[in-house]
């Protein structure tokens, strides 16, 4: 799969509260867990990405470098930035803390909604039943 | 060259004893898409006809483009697009002779870039400037503005009377002149989704002063509505340091803060026993909420 993914697969609303770029963040991390979007397919360029959106530049690259740095994506000489493949390399607790900022965003995301400990810990449990291997 | 396309310190401007400027800080530096939003007399206009030298500072300093904004000269004029407010033009010239006249003063005027402009909002190019519509007029001063392609674009309401149509093509034409991170774009606006789409960065005016200017992103981050429902009823006396705005009825209450931390919602569950949800707030609410009382 090396054709850029088209920008159709994404979609922004600028007057929601939640920022764009994490709007972006939010779609590509659903779609690589939801298996549209696997390891080594590219996204579209940033310029592409922003002018079919609509939207600034800036706030493309600045969801694809967050992404980059919670390790979903890889930024690939020529191809872009492509989805990365699973991770299996290196320690229990170096892939524990590639993971910890997600878990922490999603942790404060349902503290926000206002659910308790348990009940965002029964979230991670069927998350888990649901992509069980 | 100076790295920022706009720096404005301690700008003051008052017209007899009316001050409308109390000392206004903003610094841009190049390549940003910043929207100013405030409130009908907080200032914008003022600061806008400051930068473009056409106001005098009572005091403070305007640099624009590295120099003095009131000693401007034809080496940074040209880099600078302008859309006033209000727009007056010759009335009995027509569309293609403004644009011909205007484009004659720029050395570095795209013409090719013009007619698309032209072509795409869709202008008459035969008619006169007098009977043309409000957008009209608006869309073709919007073309004046562009046509040299402007390392500096400063608009003053550029989307006030324009169709949701020419709105977009607007934006799309401000989204593809910033593209190159060079291009550096100020505009006035009320229309707070416009500014969402296009605009990095927000600078909020309330009398006369620049109170926040930031991300976009980062505002949206911080400023948080709480709904608080407390154990028990909550005391008049309820306040959250910093907040921008407090309700409170019974058991219930509802906080617009500055700036959210997980610290601060650990603090409100613990000290009012409360369970507490996080609302993200648009521009429009964000901007709402700040000028609530």
């Amino acid at each position: 799969m090396q054709t850029p993914k088209p920008s159709l697969t994404f979609s922004v609303h600028p007057s929601s509260g939640v920022p764009i770029y994490r709007q972006l963040m939010d779609q590509v991390q659903a779609l690589v867990a939801g298996g549209k979007l696997a390891a080594g397919d590219t996204l579209p360029s940033v310029r592409q990405m922003a002018a079919d959106l609509g939207v600034n530049m800036m706030t493309v690259s600045k969801a694809y470098a967050k992404l980059e740095a919670v390790g979903v994506l890889d930024r690939s000489r020529g191809k872009g930035m492509v989805v990365t493949e699973p991770k299996t390399a290196g320690s229990v607790a170096d892939r524990q803390d590639q993971l910890r900022p997600l878990a922490d965003q999603a942790v404060v995301r349902g503290l926000q909604l206002g659910l308790t400990s348990p009940q965002i810990l029964d979230v991670f449990k069927a998350s888990l039943g649901d992509h069980k291997s | 060259m100076n790295e920022l396309a706009i720096e404005v310190t301690g700008l003051a401007k008052q017209f007899g004893a009316k001050e409308v400027l109390r000392g206004v800080d903003l610094q841009i530096p190049r390549g940003r898409v910043i929207g100013l939003l405030g409130l009908n007399g907080s200032g914008k206009s003022t600061l806008i006809k400051c930068l473009m030298g056409l106001l005098k500072p009572t005091s403070g300093s305007v640099t624009v483009l590295g120099r003095d904004a009131w000693h401007l000269d034809d080496q940074q004029k040209i880099q600078i697009g302008y859309v006033p407010q209000e727009i007056s033009l010759y009335p009995w010239m027509t569309v293609r002779q403004t644009v011909d006249y205007v484009s004659a003063f720029y050395r570095t005027w795209d013409t090719k870039w013009s007619d698309e402009l032209l072509r795409r909002w869709d202008l008459p190019l035969h008619d006169r400037f007098g009977p043309l519509s409000v957008g009209q007029k608006q869309k073709l001063s919007l073309v004046l503005a562009l046509g040299h392609r402007p390392a500096l674009l400063i608009l003053d309401e550029p989307v006030a009377s324009l169709d949701p149509v020419a709105r977009r093509w607007f934006l799309e034409s401000i989204l593809e002149m910033a593209a190159d991170e060079q291009h550096t774009v100020l505009f006035s606006t009320h229309i707070t989704s416009d500014l969402e789409r296009v605009a990095s960065h927000v600078a909020l005016m309330k009398d006369g002063k620049v109170v926040f200017h930031d991300e976009l992103d980062v505002l949206k981050d911080q400023v948080k509505r709480l709904r608080l429902e407390s154990a028990a009823d909550l005391p008049a006396s309820f306040a959250v340091r910093g907040s921008l705005c407090t309700e409170v009825e019974g058991r219930h209450a509802i906080v617009t803060v500055p700036v959210v931390s997980a610290e601060l919602i650990d603090e409100l569950k613990h000290r009012w026993t409360a369970d507490v949800a996080v609302e993200d707030l648009n521009l429009e609410e964000i901007f709402l909420e700040l000028h609530k009382h």
